[in-house]
């Protein structure tokens, strides 16, 4: 029934209605979610306003793991809903079926958790408007070509190695001449405008053709990123070191400037350049 | 699973004679109602974590030949293939050593492009064998062209005067 009420409604019923549940059956809070889905539906339908929105949600639980991935659709009314698809995707869980499984904290796009496949384009669930005009069903993914841990959380184990193996922090040998902070010039701390800002959401890194093939390997645009943040840093003293991790076929020049890394990144940065300016730094 | 599935579904709705039913089910196992047939090339492997989570993945040797060198090569190459693939139709003349100049090119230029592809598609560390066939096929590949390329520029009419006759043909 929860469902039915408005969101601020529900906040004040919750405390009250919920406990009193919890105490006296915790077993009937399941079918007390199942019978609220099946009112809503009924309710919708003789709704004249609403505003219904489907969502196909990629399904895999590792618990029966002999059972293929299937999709699952869910149909909200958007009117109840917040404007992004990770809203969409907490209202899923909360209200319809909590077992739908995703990653999320901020929801502001600054943490990278909730990197997803939506409608075809790796981004993350928090700054992804749902279009409300037209009424074709949303389909969301897990992100492409990653190992999956359940439903929509993908396993970004490789990833984090890979971030590891590029030693993301400065490295310098030589005091600061007056024992206080390293100091950067207004145009040297310039130069890392761009690259800073990148969260490893990952969704760079799986849209790249190349990283899919050759994930084992490859670094991926969202590493390489990272790894030209640490280059151009002028306070750095490894550059070379750096330079020379990344020289061999594999590492850097598996890149092949596809460009699907900055098409998709949610943070308008641009991971194609970083590499074509690790690339043009070690040419000669 | 799925198709195995499906194949005993049809069965049973079919409901023909024992030899139809056994050359439907046959053709329902192999096609499966996939326009396509299915093609296992490659398939994802198991999930392999090198070491534990928390070590860093492994960095490979440095060897700019294969790196930066091999990188910056390329571009110089594919970069003056524009001024020699033009330069013989603009200027009008057909001299034999630009001629030369570019079959020579435009080889290395496919032979660095294939091996870019191989390195890609026969992964060292999936398919080692694949990949040293694959690369030593293409070894023998280039220099069977090139000694052809050699063989038509210098008892033949050249590979520019060609196209200009095929052109115009």
């Amino acid at each position: 029934m929860a469902a039915l009420r408005s969101s601020s409604a529900r906040l004040f019923g919750a405390a009250a209605s919920r406990p009193a549940l919890r105490v006296a059956a915790p077993a009937a809070v399941r079918g007390m979610a199942q019978l609220a889905d099946g009112a809503e539906a009924h309710n919708m339908a003789s709704d004249a306003k609403a505003n219904l929105k489907t969502f196909q949600l990629y399904r895999w639980n590792p618990d029966k793991p002999t059972e293929k991935p299937r999709m699952q659709s869910y149909t909200l009314d958007l009117n109840k809903t917040g404007p992004m698809v990770l809203d969409a995707l907490i209202r899923i869980k909360n209200e319809i079926d909590p077992t739908v499984t995703f990653r999320r904290s901020c929801r502001e796009g600054i943490c990278g958790s909730c990197a997803m496949n939506i409608n075809g384009t790796n981004t993350l669930a928090c700054l992804c408007r749902i279009p409300s005009e037209d009424k074709a069903e949303m389909k969301i993914y897990p992100l492409p070509h990653t190992y999956v841990v359940k439903d929509l959380v993908p396993d970004l184990t490789q990833f984090y190695k890979q971030y590891k193996s590029i030693k993301p922090y400065l490295q310098r040998d030589t005091p600061s001449p007056d024992g206080k902070e390293y100091r950067q010039s207004k145009a040297d701390r310039k130069k890392l405008d761009g690259l800073y800002e990148c969260i490893l959401c990952a969704c760079c890194s799986t849209s790249c053709p190349s990283y899919w093939w050759n994930s084992e390997e490859y670094l991926g645009p969202a590493i390489l990123l990272q790894s030209y943040r640490w280059l151009a840093d002028s306070r750095d003293e490894r550059t070379a070191e750096r330079k020379d991790a990344l020289n061999n076929s594999m590492s850097l020049y598996r890149c092949h400037t596809i460009l699907n890394c900055t098409r998709t990144c949610p943070k308008g940065l641009n991971p194609g350049l970083a590499i074509a300016s690790i690339k043009k730094e070690m040419a000669f | 699973m799925a198709s195995i599935a499906r194949s005993s579904l049809l069965r049973q709705a079919a409901s023909a004679p024992k030899f139809q039913q056994s050359v439907i089910a046959n053709a329902a196992r192999a096609a499966a109602f996939h326009t396509t047939a299915r093609r296992d090339l490659l398939p994802p492997p198991p999930q392999v974590v090198k070491g534990t989570v928390n070590d860093a993945a492994p960095i490979p040797p440095t060897s700019p030949s294969h790196g930066s060198y091999h990188w910056t090569f390329d571009r110089l190459v594919a970069a003056s293939l524009i001024p020699l693939a033009i330069t013989p139709f603009a200027a009008g003349s057909l001299n034999p050593t630009l001629d030369a100049l570019l079959c020579a090119t435009i080889l290395i230029h496919s032979h660095t492009g294939f091996q870019n592809i191989i390195i890609d598609y026969v992964p060292q560390y999936r398919t080692p064998r694949s990949r040293k066939a694959f690369i030593w096929g293409l070894n023998a590949a280039t220099v069977v062209v090139g000694l052809a390329l050699y063989e038509f520029e210098t008892t033949d009419v050249g590979i520019t005067e060609t196209i200009k006759r095929v052109w115009t043909a």
